[in-house]
């Protein structure tokens, strides 16, 4: 069962405090973050700079050393990663590693299953069963629909990108983040994704890691530096353009990706 | 390739084969088989080698011994429409278990944790009396009996084998494309990602442990009524290195193989033995296994299936399969 009792007026994701260490080393430290129902969030910030592992840690795919974490209300800081999807939270991965011997249409059957959940998922595959259905209306949305039988060993990077999208996307999530999506991506499927970002309903909360300028800027209505694993700055696009602070250690010194 | 090419041979085998190719050949075959397969589902859909698919073979084996007509006087006698479900029921459960033992291991260590269990199960009924009779086990052993005929009949036992064996390969290739069957192919490339759709990851393995059992589980009860006798010996190292050679000579990328490793296994352990002593039989599978490996890590079958493609269409050849 989806838990599903959010609060109305609360924040979508608020973070206290959160660190995370790897032996000796934070990977980051002090984050607060307060994101709103339905804003464009987006989260820049060097190679290294911490990115990666704070949401690994919103997501629960690792645990967060210190601080606390709010989705919509409710504290989620010691739930395990499904509980947390089935609130409506979900994530693209820097790196994707998806199942290579299964079919595009099996691995978005799958995200749907997951998210739904229960004991539905042992159930056999019948023709007209909902859920395939949903498979394939998010094989559409993500642009993979016409590759939907081939495994996904065979396809191509920028079909692999759309298809952590179009996983993201299953059932309606409540807010989404989306590590680099465009990450090696060709300067023609660039439009493409960005066109697909700008195209998610507009009540859905988006966190987006970005090394594009363009694609951040233009899909983002305020952005978060993270350097060395702490919160430098904070603003809207045209602020963060303008902080020193940001240029010296960002802007100034990014050598493209 | 269509069924029916290779069912209707099978069916017609009877009629050209003596007693002695049709039960020490082919049902002996269909047996290991299905044993085998019980493996190749696992390794190939699971991506875990498994050394307790004896183990579970067994359980079922002993179950039938225990509750139906045998000669040492141990068990319980029960119609063998409760005894074969309880079979069956007791390979799954006992699959079940060890899946989720074995759940957090991958690679080796779920080699070693399997093999440990096969073992400790090989001893433990070498040493209890009032259920396994010790290292003697069972003997004595009869099938079924259905309208005065014996299931241990060489044709109806090579039907019922045959069909087990029909049955089961249809099984997995409807388990795989289950909801459940997918989510074991997930497990098997990328664990992690499987979690992270919200996905429990311990319910597929136990699930594909459990499906191993039921396929080990028929295999061991048909293999009982084979044997007319179980015992320690039919759980030992013998057997589980047997299942991992037919499986590997077969390749464990297509659970069928387990029947052509199981056919290649059993003809050479039937004649091998006439034309070279005993002991250099291990090294004749040992050089073929090696052969297998080095050759066609695929096994037997991807090699044919691989030469078929070949022979179709040559002319794609250079082509990208799209
Ligand atoms: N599992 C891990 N173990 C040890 N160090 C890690 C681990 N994951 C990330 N790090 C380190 O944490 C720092 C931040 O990494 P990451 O979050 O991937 O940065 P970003 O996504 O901003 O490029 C890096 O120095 C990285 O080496
Ligand atoms: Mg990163």
């Amino acid at each position: 069962m989806p838990v599903n009792h959010s609060h109305t007026n609360a924040n979508a994701l608020e973070v206290r405090g959160i660190g995370k260490r790897f032996g000796g080393f934070w990977a980051v430290q002090d984050i607060d973050l307060t994101v709103r129902p339905g804003e464009r969030r987006a989260i820049l910030g060097p190679n290294g700079a911490g990115k990666t592992s704070l949401f690994n840690v919103l997501t629960g795919d690792t645990s967060a050393t210190t601080g606390q974490i709010t989705l919509f209300g409710d504290s989620v800081t010691r739930e395990p990663i499904n509980k947390r999807i089935q609130r409506g939270l979900r994530r693209t991965y820097q790196h994707a590693h998806l199942f290579n011997g299964l079919t595009v249409r099996d691995t978005l059957f799958l995200a749907v299953a997951g998210v739904r959940g229960g004991w539905r998922q042992v159930l056999p595959l019948r023709a007209g069963d909902d859920r395939l259905a949903e498979a394939e209306r998010l094989a559409e949305v993500a642009g993979v629909a016409d590759v939907l039988d081939r495994e996904t060993s065979e396809l191509s990077h920028g079909q692999r990108r759309q298809l952590e999208i179009g996983i993201a996307l299953a059932e309606k999530p409540k807010i989404l983040l989306l590590d680099e999506p465009a990450a090696g991506l060709s300067p023609a499927e660039r439009p493409k994704l960005s066109a697909l970002l700008m195209s998610l309903p507009k009540d859905v909360t988006v966190v987006l890691i970005e090394h594009d300028m363009d694609i951040a800027l233009q899909t983002s209505e305020s952005v978060s530096v993270l350097y060395n694993g702490r919160m430098l700055a904070e603003g809207s696009p045209d602020d963060i353009m303008r902080n020193e602070d940001v240029h010296r250690v960002y802007i100034g010194g990014a050598h493209g990706h | 390739m269509r069924p029916a090419l290779i069912l209707i041979p099978l069916l017609a085998l009877p009629l050209v084969l003596n007693d002695f190719w049709l039960t020490q050949v082919a049902t002996r075959s269909l047996i290991l088989g299905i044993m085998a397969l019980s493996l190749s589902f696992l390794a190939t859909y699971l991506g875990v080698v498994s050394f307790a698919q004896a183990t579970m073979a067994g359980i079922a084996g002993y179950t039938i011994a225990y509750f139906g007509p045998n000669s040492v006087g141990i068990g319980v006698q029960l119609p063998f429409w409760i005894s074969i479900p309880l079979a069956l029921m007791l390979a799954v459960v006992s699959g079940g278990l060890i899946g989720l033992i074995a759940r957090r291991s991958r690679g080796i260590y779920a080699i070693m944790i399997t093999l440990a269990i096969g073992v400790a199960f090989f001893y433990f009924t070498r040493q209890n009396y009032t259920l396994f009779n010790g290292w003697t086990g069972f003997s004595g052993v009869r099938a079924p009996e259905i309208g005065g005929l014996s299931l241990r009949d060489p044709l109806a036992l090579y039907l019922l084998s045959l069909g087990t064996a029909v049955l089961a390969l249809a099984l997995v290739s409807g388990f795989v494309r289950s909801p459940l069957g997918l989510t074991i192919q997930a497990v098997r490339d990328a664990p992690g990602r499987v979690l992270a759709l919200g996905i429990s990851v311990t319910t597929p393995i136990v699930a594909a442990f459990a499906f191993s059992g039921l396929l080990a589980g028929a295999g061991g009860i048909l293999n009982v009524w084979y044997q007319e006798r179980i015992s320690s010996f039919s759980v030992g190292l013998g057997p589980i290195i047997d299942i991992l050679i037919v499986a590997v000579i077969g390749g464990l990328r297509h659970p069928a193989g387990a029947f052509v490793g199981a056919v290649v296994f059993v003809l050479l352990d039937t004649f091998a033995v006439d034309l070279i002593d005993r002991e250099r039989f291990n090294t004749l599978i040992g050089v073929v296994l090696l052969l297998i490996v080095i050759v066609a890590p695929g096994g037997l079958q991807q090699l044919a299936s691989d030469w078929v493609a070949r022979l179709r269409r040559p002319e794609v050849k250079e082509k990208s399969t799209v």
